[in-house]
């Protein structure tokens, strides 16, 4: 369904509902973004991981001389300004949070593509947010 | 007929992504080959101590722990076939696998479990994902509430993986009871 763009508030974020609603497995295993729900997919073991929007705080890459190419996300963790998950931190007193992660790449160009996929789907969501936050007062 | 059931197009998840391979599950224990020969997998049915299935996108995993803390997943089965293969893990193997289920909300706050070699992290008691100790190169405090893993660099998996896990980091706010007064674990 669609309805989530209207009714989710950043107290509840969710990427998926259904394990199906996740981006089908591809041929090669790598950081994907999806923008319809929001989400980033991290290969992490064999797996897809999907970390919604909301939390990825900054993403940065770099290489390094011998054309090694690194990614690296920072997620938002409580006690770091603006974080938009006070209202969580509360909630969730007692959890412990993924804080960073950093993955070298073999492909220069898709790191570039998804770092700039990943900061534009930020600014989106983070754009929404503070403008229905704005409405709300 | 009741010697085994064989699969093909089953993928090992690891560390470098996954491989596919053909699996064979009988009463002796599990065996999974590459296709096209190399590495292979083989755990004794004495030496499973759990089954679990995960529904993941488009398909089931099979996660099989060993006793010696090993964890190893198995990707690829229709539905049809997790029930079939239940039924025969408990009636040739005498064990009744478990449903684990995959957190999909995207959270990044949740808790961390260890069993055997591995760390889980989980979501609202379901499982976001797991990575093994033994692929750790290094760990470090940064800080009074940050822990950094580090893995190994390991070009030799010949896995599908073209971004790979280097470095991951656990925050632990004061506020965390589980792992109050012990600074060499997360």
């Amino acid at each position: 369904g669609d309805n989530r763009s209207v009714s989710r508030s950043s107290t509840e974020l969710v990427a998926y509902k259904n394990v199906n609603d996740l981006p089908p497995p591809r041929g090669e295993m790598m950081i994907q973004v999806d923008q319809k729900n929001e989400a980033i997919l991290l290969p992490i073991y064999g797996s897809m991981v999907p970390f919604h929007i909301a939390t990825v705080k900054t993403i940065t890459s770099q290489s390094d001389t011998n054309r090694n190419c690194y990614v690296r996300i920072i997620f938002n963790v409580p006690g770091t300004p603006f974080s938009p998950h006070d209202a969580n931190t509360l909630k969730n007193q007692g959890a412990i949070y993924l804080k960073e992660v950093s993955f070298r790449s073999k492909d220069p160009r898709h790191v570039n593509e998804v770092v700039a996929q990943i900061k534009t789907l930020r600014r989106q969501v983070a754009a929404r947010e503070s403008e229905r936050a704005e409405r709300a007062t | 007929m009741a010697e085994g059931h064989v699969f093909n197009s089953i993928s090992l998840g690891g560390r470098g992504g996954t491989n596919i391979g053909q699996i064979k599950v009988h009463s002796g224990g599990i065996v999974w080959k590459k296709q096209g020969g190399g590495k292979a997998v083989e755990v004794d049915r004495s030496n499973i101590s759990e089954i679990f299935w995960t529904k993941v996108p488009r398909s089931n995993q099979l996660g099989v722990r060993s006793k010696d803390g090993l964890y190893y997943k198995f990707i690829g089965f229709r539905d049809q076939e997790v029930a079939s293969l239940t039924n025969f893990f408990r009636s040739s193997c005498g064990i009744t696998p478990e449903e684990k289920q995959l957190s999909i909300t995207g959270h990044n706050w949740g808790e961390v479990d260890f069993n055997g070699n591995m760390l889980a992290f989980l979501v609202g008691s379901k499982q976001a994902f797991e990575i093994s100790l033994a692929d750790v190169s290094q760990t470090q405090m940064q800080g009074k509430n940050d822990v950094l893993l580090e893995f190994h660099v390991d070009d030799t998996t010949g896995a599908n993986e073209k971004d790979s896990l280097m470095e991951i980091s656990f925050h632990i706010p004061n506020s965390n009871t589980q792992f109050v007064g012990d600074e060499n674990r997360p």
